[in-house]
């Protein structure tokens, strides 16, 4: 019994020093922040309470953020996985592309039941962007080039391969090079779609879409995959330790794969997802930097699949209250990146939380003691 | 083989290959290559893997077209860059190294913010969506060299390019003299292969480190700046087109010694050149030209590997007939 709660409190004790770290990390992210605004002859103050207005203080407010998060929380989970099973995956940006224009022709190519055409688009989204990670993976495993180089070189494969696709041979408008539009039965409704005729209509003046139930589902299923299956304690051994994985006879060849596959279809059912609901066709690089974006959250989530989804939908909705921030105050929306960039810097130098440490064991000897003792044992 | 197709292979290859237009370009382009591999190269030698490359390479493109904007002149466009990338560069071993941040992290998180970074400070200063351009900002001018010029044939290969590529050259073979021949370029050759013998000899592995970064991010602004003011005179938000990586590709064909580094840099100079070439030729979509060095880059990676495995196996194969 005490053992349960000394375990308990132990990991309590993990939890809020770790916690008081990430709050640290958000203060130095937001203080420096304000430092920028005050340089652009800008309130700090102010600034941030309309950011939160933004993002928080409305309906429509609240259904941008969801609708910028829906495709963040899938490219947030892709590189989630890859960063848990040490495979830095820096290609998630190519992978949601290449699945989004997959996702389109088969979209407006075929012509089927919803209920066919639906999870037939999906599929291709995933598969295709497994397929793009397939190379570097390919390079990383049998010849040990770093994942990092290569994924960064598919990205911009992907942007021309794409920019060639839409220009020539799906191009169906001679002025713009947009791809021609999807069909119904392969279109994630939109909420304002089903509630029009209502009283009340959801998510009016936005295209927040059914896409964030399949992100919901998604995260659901990687959760219990980490933490039920074998394959997913794999992922998570081998990002631990390595010698311990090959140690325990795991086939390491085949965990990195898995783990890289799922992580680049993860990115490109994102990419299909985005436009099922969002976008209905591939207009020419309809927006970049999902990819990144969802690099980011993943880091900010603290790389676990629960943490980066909150990340990721936290991030939703500062870019919304960040657009409204744009429209109202002619402040650029990349501040808020560069303030998630600020937060991400500070979380990851652990050392520079150490004096936090030094601060809770001067005034609890009692864990100060227990830790000497972990350590000698 | 008949004259008429001899007549068409000579004709390619004197439009692409051999004529000095073609030199003259693959020098220029690969000067930002070389740049990069040498960042890539000094921090590997000491035992780091510096991932950061691209977003100090933005950085000094920005802030040198702000130093020329500022001040109408390129020299102090280049002094802004590398003020730039020996602060950044600073920063980020200062986070990584003292403050123990996983240093692939901060290398993923700092080129993505370079990227949002940049574009902000655009839109700050010059008040424009992506594109830094002022008639006020001033580009590197070429310089003709004495005497050198005169000579045929060598003299428009070797002369009449911008500063930063001369400094390149000196650079390459600085860094050779200081890797080879100088007690602190043995010390860091000692940190990147044994940090820990090195330290029980009284080396300091952190300080060493420590100038590693900060020397990668004065190469990297100065491939940074290369491209905002020597190859164009503005800043255009991504400009660095993964040039950052590319040099850690390069670093990892020349064996991280820095001559070798600069020849397989020409390699990409040269791809970059025949893609400015096949664009007015309009021969294929252009899309499939700007693919080609990204394209290399993989298949050169692929090679060099297959040929690295393939040797190691033959010094396998070799030991164990020895032992027999």
């Amino acid at each position: 019994m005490s053992n349960t709660a000394g375990a308990l409190s132990r990991t309590l004790g993990k939890f809020l020093r770790r916690s008081v770290g990430i709050v640290l990390s958000i203060l130095a992210g937001v203080f420096v922040g304000s430092l920028i605004m005050i340089w652009y002859k800008q309130n700090p103050v102010e600034i941030y309470g309309q950011l939160l207005k933004g993002a928080y203080g409305s309906q429509r407010s609240l259904f941008i953020g969801l609708q910028r998060a829906t495709p963040l929380i899938f490219t947030a989970l892709a590189s989630t996985l890859a960063f848990r099973t040490g495979v830095f995956n820096v290609g998630v940006e190519g992978q949601f592309f290449i699945g989004a224009i997959a996702g389109t022709y088969v979209g407006y190519a075929f012509q089927m039941p919803a209920i066919i055409h639906l999870p037939l688009t999906l599929l291709t989204g995933f598969v295709a962007g497994a397929a793009w990670a397939f190379v570097p993976t390919l390079m990383r495993q049998k010849l040990g080039v770093s994942e990092i180089v290569t994924t960064i070189m598919t990205n911009y494969i992907a942007t021309f391969l794409i920019s060639y696709l839409t220009n020539y041979p799906m191009r169906a408008d001679p002025t713009t090079p947009d791809t021609p539009p999807i069909m119904p039965t392969a279109r994630l409704p939109q909420f304002i779609e089903m509630t029009r005729e209502s009283a009340n209509p959801l998510g009016k003046g936005t295209q927040a879409h059914l896409g964030i139930l399949v992100a919901v589902a998604v995260v659901a299923v990687m959760y219990f995959i980490f933490k039920r299956t074998k394959i997913g304690f794999e992922w998570r051994m081998v990002g631990i330790s390595f010698p311990f994985s090959e140690f325990a006879g795991m086939n390491l060849d085949r965990t990195f794969i898995s783990g890289m596959l799922v992580s680049g279809g993860l990115a490109g059912l994102g990419g299909s997802v985005e436009i099922m609901g969002v976008w209905r066709e591939y207009k020419n690089l309809f927006a970049t930097g999902f990819g990144f974006k969802g690099n980011l959250a993943a880091l900010l989530g603290g790389q676990s699949i629960l943490g980066s989804t909150v990340a990721a939908l936290f991030y939703g909705s500062m870019e919304a209250g960040a657009l409204g921030l744009e429209w109202s105050a002619g402040i650029p929306r990349q501040l808020i990146d560069i303030v998630v960039g600020l937060i991400i810097f500070f979380m990851a130098a652990e050392g520079m939380w150490d004096f936090v440490k030094r601060i809770k064991w001067a005034r609890a000897p009692e864990e100060e003691r227990r830790t000497t003792q972990e350590l000698e044992a | 083989m008949d004259a008429n197709t001899m007549a068409q292979i000579v004709d390619i290859l004197e439009r692409y290959v051999f004529n000095v237009a073609n030199i003259q370009g693959t020098l220029r382009l690969a000067t930002p290559v070389v740049l990069a591999g040498l960042c890539a190269l000094i921090t590997s030698r000491a035992g780091i893997l510096n991932i950061a490359g691209e977003g100090l390479i933005l950085f000094g493109a920005w802030f040198g077209v702000l130093g020329s904007y500022l001040y109408s002149n390129a020299m102090i466009g280049v002094a802004f860059a590398m003020v730039s990338g020996f602060i950044i560069a600073g920063l980020f071993a200062l986070f990584s190294l003292k403050f123990r941040a996983n240093i692939i992290i901060m290398g993923i998180a700092i080129n993505i913010f370079a990227q949002a970074a940049t574009i902000f400070l655009t839109r700050v200063v010059a008040k424009t969506a992506g594109v830094f351009a002022d008639p006020r900002i001033v580009g590197l001018p070429p310089i003709e060299l004495p005497f050198i010029k005169d000579i045929p044939v060598l003299g428009p290969i070797l002369s009449g390019y911008t500063a930063i590529v001369y400094l390149s050259w000196a650079l390459v073979i600085l860094t050779t003299i200081f890797l080879y021949r100088t007690p602190w370029g043995i010390h860091l050759r000692a940190v990147g292969e044994n940090p820990r013998a090195a330290e029980t000899l009284g080396i300091n592995v952190s300080r060493i480190r420590f100038g590693a970064v900060m020397a990668s991010g004065v190469f990297a602004s100065l491939a940074g700046v290369y491209l905002s003011l020597g190859h164009l005179t503005m800043f255009v938000q991504q400009m660095s087109a993964g040039r950052g990586y590319i040099g850690m590709a390069v670093n990892n064909f020349g064996g991280g010694q820095p001559i070798p580094v600069f020849f397989a840099s020409m390699l990409f100079g040269f791809i970059y050149t025949i893609g400015w070439r096949l664009q007015g030729e309009r021969i294929m979509p252009v899309y499939f030209i700007d693919m080609l060095p990204y394209v290399a880059t993989l298949v050169a990676l692929t090679l060099f590997s297959l040929r690295r495995r393939r040797a190691l196996q033959k010094a396998r194969a070799g030991n164990s007939n020895e032992e027999d």
